[in-house]
């Protein structure tokens, strides 16, 4: 037999036996992990041993995606969670488990970070819950969504994205989706305040956070969950809309603020109000990626400037571990954030509301603004009457279009196309 | 996990290692679809079990720490900035809207993140703050602060406040803004001429960014504290903090906008006051004692300059 012939038949049975192995996963799959918050953990330059801390605290504290633990002063019920949590499956009466996974996590992912293997082909992106920050909510501006809020959003979807409306679920299952949303948030603020953290520490502390808990519970994690816990009593009053209201004076009111230095709507959503204004900002989460971006350019671009002839050992130490940490973040941002995109104001001539199309939906969001993106709060300098007048003429512009772009203004291709 | 999820690449064998042929074959098919990540930290999860039963535990621990030195009087710490490298001038900023009134009569905003004094080399917009005291003088002042803008410009480019204290958000100009501060969910339509009241409820930490997202140059940043023993520079580069408590050793935090350290922490090399490059130097005053620091130099490395 040629020797080399039956080399090559051999390497063909390893390859195909090899394949068979790799097809099948290598003998089961590994049970699923909370992916830690890379960015900020590379942002506070936290060493190995510190970011293991940070694990092992977060494991403590909130358990695993298949067994997630609700310690009792999150306030969250841990038989929803359970529901929710762990991999897809029913039991022998039909009750399916695994909920998030089947539904949320494949854009969401698993830990809540808005990095499922979809996200990066959506836009808007997903939300990453682990800040702690959400748009479309009844409440004020800084306080989180009340339940019904977060029932209502996944009802409803939220329209001119791809978040889905989950109506055929069944209350239950809604429910315990909501309850781990909030537990993936309040573990996600959790985590941050806890990588946060070691840079307030003293320097006697070695790098090491406190173990006690009146730190890891009573300063790191009940904070957030009050937050939580106070959100039903932070619904923003809004007086009813005069059941009279002469609508046509109340729209021309709306206009006039629309377009004055008062309300100032004009500047984002443009003389046209197809939202081609100031176009150019980002939300909180794509803006905290463009500023790191900033950083790490900044510290690659000085290190390159340093001449290392006749440097100090420590300085040298210093030279290198800013280089390492540089080559870090670009495969971090790489692999652990989504490319930033900018957040175009609404085009208000479409009659898509993200937030839910009842005039109340539109007054939350001109009285609060929408907490996260550039939308300002109009509260406190705007009456609720001035209010209820912008709501009314924002629900106007879908129908008139009769040469309100202005003699000035004629529409470009682009602005038609957003149109 | 879901099946198509970004690998860590943990799970090569040592089979692949030896044979790298097999490696590029594999390589795709066992690291999924996504780009490679930064390897996961691992958590000790039997130090974890241990925690969680320690931490469930509602019954305080007993306290080790060290019962908080308590001294009596106050003293004042006072020092002066000074630039050791040569600042250049400031760049102009963009401004592309509301030009009739943002430059009114061809005036240019200037960048002022470093405002070096000319003839002094004084470096205004240092913030120097206690970062914990034992004892705190004074109450939240019943004043209320003006935080304003004008010419499309915060006129604070660096602003101190307490926590509780009641901050008139001002606009001065005939057009309206938004004042955004980062990281505390205020975000407020100003409208020409009109002002509203906000309170800090939390400390910022650091320094923490403000900006107009209708002008997006416009840039300052703003400094809460709980026990109000922060300073910020003036133009000549000084700083007076009274009224610290006496008889203890009260640590202080350095913060300037172009800083280069971590949060933009000033580390200065003066081993005399215990500088570490987190910006922090100590200092531990007698009974009305006015602890005058002197020249505080700061290099141009120390800006990335």
């Amino acid at each position: 037999m040629d020797p080399t012939n039956s080399h090559h038949r051999r390497h063909g049975a390893a390859l195909i036996a090899t394949l068979a192995i790799a097809a099948s996963g290598c003998g089961g799959v590994p049970p699923a992990w909370f992916r830690p918050n890379m960015v900020e953990s590379t942002k506070q330059r936290l060493t190995p041993a510190q970011e293991s801390q940070v694990a092992t605290v977060m494991l403590a504290l909130f358990g695993t995606p298949d067994q997630p633990v609700a310690m009792p002063e999150t306030g969250l019920d841990q038989a929803k969670l359970d529901l929710a949590a762990g991999p897809v499956h029913s039991d022998v009466t039909g009750k399916k488990n695994g909920l998030y996974r089947e539904h949320c996590a494949h854009c969401h992912g698993v830990t809540g970070d808005g990095l499922g293997p979809t996200a990066a082909f959506l836009n808007p992106y997903p939300r990453d819950y682990r800040p702690g920050v959400f748009k479309f909510k009844s409440t004020e501006r800084a306080d989180k969504p009340t339940r019904d809020d977060l029932v209502r959003i996944l009802h409803n979807g939220i329209p001119g994205t791809s978040m889905p409306s989950f109506a055929l679920l069944s209350d239950t299952q809604v429910d315990a989706l909501v309850e781990y949303v909030k537990y993936l948030s309040i573990r996600g603020e959790t985590e941050l305040n806890l990588m946060r953290a070691f840079f307030d520490l003293d320097d006697d502390a070695e790098g090491k956070l406190p173990q006690a808990r009146e730190f890891l519970v009573d300063e790191m994690l009940t904070p957030v969950a009050e937050k939580w816990r106070a959100a039903d009593d932070a619904r923003i009053a809004v007086p009813e809309m005069p059941a009279d209201i002469d609508l046509a004076a109340s729209i021309a009111k709306g206009k006039d603020l629309f377009y004055g230095d008062k309300a100032n709507c004009v500047k984002c959503h443009g003389v046209t109000g197809l939202g081609d204004g100031q176009a150019n900002d980002y939300d909180d989460w794509n803006k905290a990626i463009v500023e790191i971006k900033k950083e790490v350019t900044g510290t690659a671009e000085r290190a390159r400037e340093t001449k290392t002839s006749g440097m100090s050992a420590e300085a040298l130490a210093e030279h290198r571990a800013n280089l390492a940490w540089v080559d870090r973040f670009h495969h971090v941002l790489d692999g652990d954030a989504h490319r930033p995109r900018t957040i175009p104001p609404r085009n208000l001539r479409q009659g898509t509301y993200r937030g839910g199309r009842r005039p109340l939906d539109l007054y939350y969001r001109i009285h609060a603004g929408i907490n996260g993106a550039p939308m300002p709060a109009a509260k406190g300098t705007i009456p609720p009457e001035d209010i209820w007048h912008i709501v009314n003429y924002v629900r106007s512009l879908p129908y008139g279009f009769d040469g309100e772009l202005g003699a000035d203004r004629t529409t470009t291709a682009s602005t038609r196309d957003r149109f | 996990m879901p099946a198509c999820s970004r690998s860590d690449g943990q799970h090569h064998g040592p089979w692949v290692t030896a044979r790298p042929w097999l490696a590029v074959v594999l390589g795709p098919l066992l690291s999924g679809c996504g780009s490679d990540r930064v390897a996961n930290p691992v958590a000790d999860a039997g130090l974890a079990v241990e925690l969680r039963s320690a931490l469930a535990s509602t019954v305080a621990a007993t306290s080790d720490t060290d019962a908080a030195e308590s001294g009596t009087g106050w003293g004042s710490l006072k020092g002066r900035f000074v630039f050791a490298g040569t600042a250049g001038d400031p760049r102009a900023l963009v401004v592309d809207k509301d030009t009739e009134v943002c430059s009114k009569d061809g005036a240019k905003l200037l960048d002022r993140s470093l405002l070096v004094d000319a003839s002094s080399k004084g470096v205004a917009n240092v913030v120097v703050f206690a970062r914990k005291t034992g004892r705190v003088r004074n109450p939240v002042p019943e004043t209320t602060l003006v935080f304003d803008q004008k010419n499309c410009e915060f006129l604070a480019p660096v602003f101190a406040a307490r926590v509780g204290q009641s901050i008139d958000v001002r606009n001065s100009d005939p057009i309206g803004h938004n004042t955004n501060i980062a990281g505390s969910s205020f975000n407020q339509l100003i409208p020409a001429g009109a002002g509203t009241v906000y309170k800090a409820d939390v400390e910022t930490g650091m320094p923490t960014m403000v900006t107009c997202n209708i002008h997006p140059w416009m840039k300052a940043f703003v400094v809460f504290r709980k026990d109000g023993y922060v300073a910020v520079s003036a133009t000549d580069g000084t700083f007076t903090l009274p009224d610290l408590p006496a008889g203890e050793t009260v640590e202080l935090q350095v913060w300037h906008e172009r800083s280069t350290g971590p949060s933009g922490a000033l580390g200065l090399d003066r081993p005399d006051l215990k500088w570490t490059p987190k910006g922090r130097f100590q200092v531990r005053l007698e009974p009305d004692e006015v602890k005058d620091l002197g020249t505080l130099e700061i290099p141009a490395s120390a800006l990335g300059i």
